[in-house]
């Protein structure tokens, strides 16, 4: 139903260790945007692909499906950061056009970085990883819940759109809204039946106030964690350098 | 046309084709990497208050009542999806709500910005919609200040007994223009090396104009059916999440 949910199932790198590929993910992410070079960014988008791809498995096409969907943000926002819009004419600076591409390339890079997150950590891998890291546990327990329900009601919406569908409820643009507003309302009304029933069951099964999930997720060892101590402090220190230096 | 009427419609006509080119448009997500990391720092603090605010509110809520929390959670649930789902548009790309005027005018501002900050977290995960960086950003639009605005809207418009259709409908485009305003004004702010910061913003308004001011509307309309359709067929849930009091 969600391709990158179902894809980050299927990655190879999904029984590495949640922690270090959050912060691996995160220490890039922020290296990347607190450099916005073009250079840096370039190689971030390239290891953080070559990653995904060929050591998570993830087929090379969806991955380059996936990269197209922030293309339009890019693209509208390019438009008006680089281009001038005048009476008559459309005029561009160099510099404005060098700070377009910069800006195309890094957030490109950023968006690498996230993907290699989403393309090989479950969510409920991410979760246990906030726990561990003391958030909330009220928090922790609505996120779970929440992402459990997405697939609830998602799956009563493709229901409900598939049968609207058969009976022409797309058949003109008025028909189509009039749908749309019945699959909302009626999905409004299915998720709060389903949130009393789904209490009296957690109820009926001893629920306290509190979830116990068994964490198959692996620690990170001893040597990783060094590596991305020492991964993050050389970033830190070219960030600076290039800050007061650069 | 005079000069502004001409500027619209070159606008229009440049984005129309980009729209025409790229499959979805979602230009209310600011996406991963788009601000520099003085901004993403920026918003995220100016979001704390907030969502201290939220947390708090949810865990009265659910100290009150525990059986609360599933409901809460098919709430945060609900705006996921329902901004998730393609909505009808007469253009032919695909476009999606926001959701949050919706959720806020049915479960309160304070409840929907810690609801809409997980939501969009997990939007930055699993759909690639916004991002990790820009999360602080795209909360203070879509979470906190469209919700409150819309809100607002709504018992303003309550309390001067304005036809509850319109007040809804009112309630739900204005929130998002405004949240469309306000993630131009992010952008311009992060963006305006070369001009001024209101000639960013101008550039960035007209720019996402000709898919913001439809769907904005479009939003309006949905929320005031499903509204509608809600307060006929569905007193008792209404109830039970406080958007219609006791013996109403």
């Amino acid at each position: 139903m969600i391709p990158i949910d179902k894809l980050c199932y299927h990655s190879k790198l999904r029984y590495e260790s949640p922690g270090v590929k959050l912060a691996f993910s995160l220490i890039t992410l922020a290296a990347c945007v607190a450099n916005r070079s073009a250079v840096l960014s370039l190689v971030i988008l390239v290891i953080m692909g070559m990653l995904t791809v060929v050591r998570g498995g993830i087929p090379f096409s969806r991955y380059l499906k996936l990269m197209t969907v922030p293309l339009v943000f890019l693209l509208m926002s390019t438009l008006a950061i680089a281009f001038d819009f005048g009476f008559w004419y459309i005029t561009c600076s160099a510099a404005s056009v060098y700070y377009a591409v910069n800006l195309v390339i890094t957030a490109l890079a950023a968006v690498s970085c996230l993907y290699f997150l989403s393309l090989t950590t479950p969510m409920t891998d991410i979760l246990a990883v906030l726990s561990a890291m003391h958030m909330p546990r009220t928090i922790i327990e609505l996120m779970l819940l929440i992402y459990r329900f997405i697939f609830l009601l998602l799956e009563i919406a493709e229901a409900v759109q598939v049968s609207q569908y058969s009976r022409l409820g797309n058949r003109d643009y008025k028909t189509s809204i009039k749908s749309f507003s019945a699959l909302c309302s009626i999905l409004m009304i299915r998720a709060v039946t389903r949130s009393r029933v789904l209490y009296q069951a957690m109820e009926a099964r001893c629920y306290d106030g509190t979830f116990r999930f068994l964490n198959e997720a692996k620690r990170a060892s001893k040597k990783n964690k060094v590596l991305l101590t020492l991964y993050g402090l050389a970033f830190l220190i070219f960030t600076l350098w290039r800050f007061y230096y650069g | 046309m005079n000069r502004k009427e001409r500027r619209v419609v070159v606008f229009a006509a440049a984005a129309a084709l980009v729209l025409g080119v790229a499959p979805c448009a979602d230009a209310m997500h600011i996406m991963e990497g788009a601000l520099p990391a003085s901004s993403c720092i920026v918003w995220g603090v100016i979001c704390l208050p907030f969502l201290a605010a939220g947390f708090f509110s949810i865990k009265k809520t659910l100290n009150h009542n525990r059986s609360s929390i599933t409901l809460l959670a098919m709430a945060g649930a609900f705006v996921f999806v329902i901004s998730s789902l393609k909505i009808p548009s007469v253009t032919g790309s695909c476009s999606h709500m926001t959701g949050t005027g919706l959720g806020a005018i049915l479960f309160g501002p304070a409840a929907v910005s810690i609801l809409g900050a997980i939501v969009l977290l997990f939007q930055a995960i699993l759909l690639a919609h916004g991002g990790l960086t820009t999360i602080g950003a795209n909360i203070f639009s879509m979470a906190i200040a469209g919700p409150f605005v819309s809100y607002g809207i709504f018992v303003l418009c309550n309390k001067m007994k304005v036809n509850r259709k319109v007040s809804v409908f009112l309630a739900a485009t204005l929130g998002d223009l405004f949240t469309y305003c306000i993630t131009a004004f992010q952008l311009a702010f992060a963006h305006h090396a070369d001009t001024t910061l209101g000639h960013a913003l101008g550039e960035f308004l007209v720019i996402f104009a000709p898919t913001q001011l439809p769907l904005s509307i479009v939003e309006g309309i949905l929320t005031v059916l499903i509204i509608a359709a809600l307060e006929s067929y569905a007193k008792p849930e209404l109830r039970a999440i406080g958007y219609l009091k006791e013996g109403q």
